[in-house]
């Protein structure tokens, strides 16, 4: 049966004055909001807030693997589970994971391994749960930075962060970090993570269509996003122990 | 981060148990007494009303999500309220990823039980057109954190869930579904406010809202949802057994601390306008 209210594409991407529909300009990034440590129970988390995004990740590891076959007697493995809320988008999603949430899983962990060093963890697992509250577009770009806070949040040997940004093109004009609705009705969007240890993609994907030209012109576009991303994700880093710091230097004085 | 242990060891179980004997617990607390709740509501921007809802440590976040559907042949004007629960993964080291299992289970049917015999939510007001279109309301629940106690935050947060809600309205035009332009509210779908309260018992001591080293030691628990004067559904799990002057006890003490509970919780302020 429908829903009442339909999920519409507008016309135009573009206000008169230039804006997009959310009053960005082209490069322009949605707020961004980043925490670590937010799950007590969990090795390491983090919490991200990007527009509308509301994103949850926690890490559990290492520790035994379970079922047991999936263990590695050389190297640990690294399980990435992406997960949606059933409120989390505008038609209620079945609670079952799908296909899609399977596929991202897949590209968000093979996005995250060449950061680790899984040849020291032999027969052990590390599992990293992203759990989407709130979805509005870019939700794997989102979902691969807050996996990664999460992971240097517990601790465990990294080499470096990576972070994701989705860029594409709207009305014929490129930009940056798509909203769901220009996601959906937009001509072209490429999700792309950067590995900061050798400065390479570790997740690329795009669906729609672009010349060689664009090609490179979407590439410098997500380089410039990307470092302003990272930023965050390194104040967001800092912040818990700046403030453990103070609490420690304030009890002194 | 906190070492989270499925056995307690005989030393911690003994300090505890201990405690209790002298109406003392570990953490400080009387034996009726909550830990601090903190409410924030319309968190969810895709959702059509939610609530992030902290007891202690534990922490729920639930959302409301809407479909319009046919109604069940026996209740032709009435529309469907269902609740759902998942504990998630990164809520515990003892929550594992898959369907949900026993306990998540026994904690959305709880809290729909509670709901469901209290009269809250008006199912007639979710009727469109008769025999023809209703409204069917999820009213789903995430543990993100879990420290003890999940079925009493999870009443609360369906509640504040409940009361946040903006559903867009519906009418019947030539056949067709169409949106009035206006929203059902919290005010409107909501009537009566059950809270449901659990215990744990440990050696014949009773003591309210059990956290998660006093719930994994505990022989039992029971769980009993109140309104302002009435008493909507119980449930008895473990392996513990009440007397009958016990219950009678539980029953009087749930009635009063509902009472305060739901005066200081003052829900209704959570109630969202949408235009």
């Amino acid at each position: 049966m429908p829903l009442i209210i339909k999920d519409e594409y507008p016309e135009k991407l573009f206000r008169d004055d230039g804006k997009r529909l959310d009053g960005r300009d082209k490069t322009e990034l949605r707020p961004i909001k980043m925490e670590v440590g937010v799950v007590e129970n969990a090795d390491g988390s983090a919490y991200l807030e990007w527009g509308n995004n509301k994103i949850f990740a926690a890490v559990y590891g290492p520790r035994e693997v379970h079922p047991h076959h999936l263990a590695k007697p050389d190297r640990g493995i690294l399980r990435v589970f992406y997960r949606m809320t059933t409120y989390s988008v505008f038609e209620r999603k079945r609670p079952a994971p799908g296909r899609r949430e399977k596929e991202i899983s897949m590209v968000i962990a093979d996005c995250l391994e060449p950061l680790l060093f899984l040849e020291l963890y032999p027969g052990t697992s590390f599992e990293v749960f992203i759990e989407v509250m709130d979805a509005d577009g870019g939700t794997r770009c989102a979902a691969t930075t807050v996996a990664a806070l999460a992971l240097a949040d517990a601790g465990i040997p990294m080499k470096s962060l990576v972070t994701a940004v989705a860029v594409g093109k709207i009305d014929d004009e490129l930009v940056v970090d798509l909203s769901g609705i220009e996601d959906k009705a937009g001509q072209a969007d490429l999700p792309c993570a950067i590995t900061w240890f050798n400065e390479e993609l570790s997740l690329l994907q795009f669906d729609g269509d672009m010349n060689l030209k664009q090609m490179e012109e979407f590439l410098s576009l997500a380089k410039t996003a990307l470092s302003e991303i990272y930023q965050i994700q390194l104040d967001a880093l800092k912040k818990k122990y700046i403030e453990i710091q103070e609490e420690v230097s304030g009890g002194n004085s | 981060m906190m070492k989270i242990k499925r056995v307690i060891s005989a030393i911690e179980k003994n300090y505890i148990t201990q405690n209790l004997r002298k109406e003392e617990r570990f953490d400080g607390r009387g034996l009726w007494e909550y830990r601090d709740i903190s409410i924030k509501h319309d968190v969810i921007a895709s959702a059509e009303g939610s609530a992030d809802v902290s007891l202690g440590k534990t922490r729920i976040m639930t959302g409301l999500k809407y479909d319009v559907g046919v109604p069940f042949p026996d209740l032709p004007d009435e529309g469907v309220c269902t609740v759902m629960a998942e504990l998630l993964p990164i809520a515990s080291p003892l929550f594992e990823r898959g369907p949900p299992d026993e306990q998540s289970i026994e904690l959305a049917r709880v809290v729909d039980r509670g709901i469901r015999h209290a009269d809250c939510v008006q199912t007639k007001k979710l009727c469109i057109e008769a025999n023809k279109a209703v409204y069917i309301l999820f009213i789903d629940m995430y543990v993100l954190n879990y420290a003890g106690n999940l079925i009493d935050v999870g009443g609360i947060s369906a509640l504040t869930t409940l009361i946040s809600a903006h559903v867009p309205e519906g009418k019947m035009e030539d056949g067709k579904l169409v949106w009035t332009g206006k929203y059902l509210d919290g005010e409107y779908l909501v009537n009566e406010m059950p809270l449901v309260l659990t215990y744990g018992k440990i050696d014949n001591v009773i003591f309210l809202d059990p956290s998660l080293p006093e719930e994994l030691i505990c022989d039992g628990k029971i769980s009993i949802s109140v309104t302002e004067d009435s008493i909507t559904s119980i449930q008895k799990s473990g392996t513990a057994t009440f007397s009958f002057d016990e219950i009678n006890m539980l029953a009087k003490k749930t009635m009063e601390i509902g009472k305060k509970l739901r005066k200081d919780l003052n829900l209704w302020q959570y109630k969202v306008n949408y235009k």
